[in-house]
């Protein structure tokens, strides 16, 4: 369980996170949404132990994250970047290949698990038969499949996930987060995911986490708190929830026309 | 292509060696270059020129190419920077400055000029970090501020060496050649006293190669996945500079290879470093011997200095280059 405690972090000398308390439950899809700029990809760097904290802290387990070795925290959590790069000339398959390094001895390569997850993580995000293209010949959409099968062939009990839909389809967007919801169910997975579309939130996440200003404001099952009055309080917006089929769906209110 | 490449690469590299043996102002037929390397005879003219001049020239060319090509991926990997080589962040003229100035100052026997060559090189790297420190922005995405901080202290650094040359005329003629880059028998001494050294920078490089190819994907990226980021980065340069440094202070400083090498061989290998340092190595002896022979061959009987041909060459890369990662963006 990752516990974030009292936690004030930012770049430089101003905070962008101010005395945040959250906790992401184990083996559940947590959803972080919040407006531009109010510390979600801030947060999950900051759980990563790439920012120093002014205050407070994140542990693991009851551990301080600071505290545990990279390369020991790398097979426990895996990290999905808002951003991702990748060198020219990588092939797909190679990078796919790279997200088991922590699992693997300094010098010995992958092995024959290895390789079946590999094969798996590129079947799941619809690429398996691009494995030998260079990652940066692919297009945004299936650049950004290559970084979340990297993801998945990391293969942790925890992930973290920095807008995994950026950049994807409609179709790409369901299929993806059911797989994501997949990992939490089947495998016992703990998810946590910066999401904007608050549709795919309340369709997909057992748990949300509402940030503003670098604040939790809210926090717990999506379906009670993922509400109207949250919505106005967190993003300043007239929302209506409407069930539909059972199913939870938001739709804001078309702002006045300007005279 | 892939997977024939070291395959080609290291045939490549033997053709070029019997190549490097036998030619010159006499040519010496495979079959003599095997009598010397068998039996080797001091009476014989050609033997005593294989094994005297011709076989330090090329054992020396093909460390230095091999040693600087390699420091040329590292420093481009972990720098993040398409132009990042030993001759433009501040180490070649860092190690030549440190050679003189001992020479000229201090008196220096040749073995300790090694020793200072290194420290030198290490010194005009931490100077061209520096400067880039005080001059770049913090997101500077592809570090150009390091480069131009690089030619600024290499041409300082440059600056100081030439002053210190000016004031000596009796140790200059001894310096200029070397400074020019020169890949020459005379040389053999120091290629006894360091090739270890540029070895064990080069075995540091291909320990590093699995974390240096994830550390390309970026620092965050890599340090997810396992990585200790400063360490690997403080390894990986100190790996380079001692390679490079090492080769500066056996053959003097030598440009274009660091830089243009690991550009040919990237698409020929791949991106990973596993496949791509070693690449380097082989590529980099291949062009170095090459160069070295033009160097012998094309104002025959007049000897070039390999440097000033490597610089030609690498004047005309350089510009391809800034044009290719630089400028693509200003014309689309």
């Amino acid at each position: 369980m990752i516990r974030i405690q009292g936690l004030t972090v930012g770049y430089g000398r101003k905070p962008v996170i101010r005395g945040l308390d959250a906790s992401f439950a184990p083996r559940r899809f947590t959803a972080l949404v919040g407006p531009n700029g109010c510390g979600k990809s801030t947060l999950l760097k900051a759980v990563m132990g790439f920012l120093r904290p002014q205050a407070g802290r994140v542990t693991l387990d009851g551990v301080p994250m600071a505290r545990i070795p990279r390369r020991a925290l790398a097979r426990r959590i895996a990290w999905l970047p808002q951003e991702n790069h990748c060198p020219d000339y990588l092939t797909l398959g190679e990078l796919v290949e790279m997200g088991g390094h922590a699992r693997q001895g300094l010098f010995a390569g992958p092995d024959d698990r290895d390789r079946l997850l590999f094969r798996e993580a590129l079947r799941t995000v619809g690429l398996q038969d691009q494995a030998h293209l260079p990652v940066n010949a692919l297009s945004g959409g299936q650049r950004q499949r290559a970084f979340i099968a990297m993801v998945l062939a990391q293969d942790t009990p925890i992930v973290l996930m920095d807008e995994p839909v950026n950049h994807l389809d409609v179709t790409y967007q369901y299929a993806l987060l059911g797989l994501v919801r997949d990992l939490t169910r089947r495998h016992g997975r703990t998810v946590v995911s910066v999401l904007h579309d608050l549709n795919l939130a309340l369709s997909f996440a057992d748990e949300v986490v509402m940030m503003s200003g670098g604040e939790a404001r809210a926090s717990g099952p999506v379906a009670e708190v993922l509400n109207a009055a949250n919505l106005r309080e967190v993003f300043d917006l007239d929302a209506q929830v409407i069930r539909h089929e059972g199913r939870r769906i938001c739709l804001p209110a078309l702002p006045e026309p300007s005279a | 292509m892939r997977r024939g490449f070291p395959v080609l690469a290291a045939l490549a590299l033997a053709l070029c060696l019997l190549l490097a043996l036998s030619a010159g102002e006499s040519w010496i037929p495979p079959s003599g270059i095997w009598a010397a390397l068998a039996r080797f005879d001091e009476t014989r003219q050609a033997d005593v020129i294989v094994i005297y001049q011709r076989l330090p020239r090329a054992l020396i060319a093909m460390l230095a190419g091999a040693a600087l090509s390699m420091s040329g991926a590292v420093l481009q990997g972990v720098l993040r920077n398409p132009l990042a080589s030993p001759s433009l962040v501040g180490i070649n003229a860092g190690a030549a400055l440190a050679v003189v100035a001992g020479a000229f100052l201090l008196g220096l026997e040749p073995r300790a000029q090694g020793s200072a060559a290194l420290a030198g090189g290490g010194l005009g790297f931490l100077a061209s970090l520096g400067v880039a420190r005080l001059a770049g922005h913090a997101h500077d995405p592809r570090g150009l501020a390091l480069i131009l901080s690089g030619a600024i202290v290499s041409m300082f650094l440059g600056g100081l060496t030439q002053a210190l040359l000016l004031s000596d005329p009796a140790l200059r003629q001894d310096y200029l050649g070397w400074l020019g880059g020169n890949v020459s028998h005379v040389h053999a001494e120091r290629l006894a006293d360091f090739w270890w050294l540029a070895a064990l920078g080069m075995a540091a490089m291909l320990l590093l190669a699995r974390r240096l190819s994830l550390l390309a994907l970026g620092a965050e990226k890599a340090a997810s996945l396992g990585i200790d980021v400063a360490r690997t980065q403080l390894l990986a340069l100190g790996a380079a500079v001692l390679a490079s440094a090492s080769a500066v202070a056996i053959c003097g400083p030598l440009g274009f290879l660091g830089l243009v090498v690991p550009h040919l061989v990237r698409p020929l290998t791949g991106a990973r470093f596993g496949a791509l340092l070693p690449g380097c190595a082989l590529a980099g002896a291949c062009l170095c011997l090459l160069a070295d022979l033009i160097a012998r061959m094309a104002l025959a009987p007049l000897a070039l200095h390999t440097g000033v041909v490597l610089e030609l060459l690498g004047g005309i890369a350089f510009m391809l280059m800034v044009r290719r990662f630089y400028l693509r963006g200003a014309e689309a």
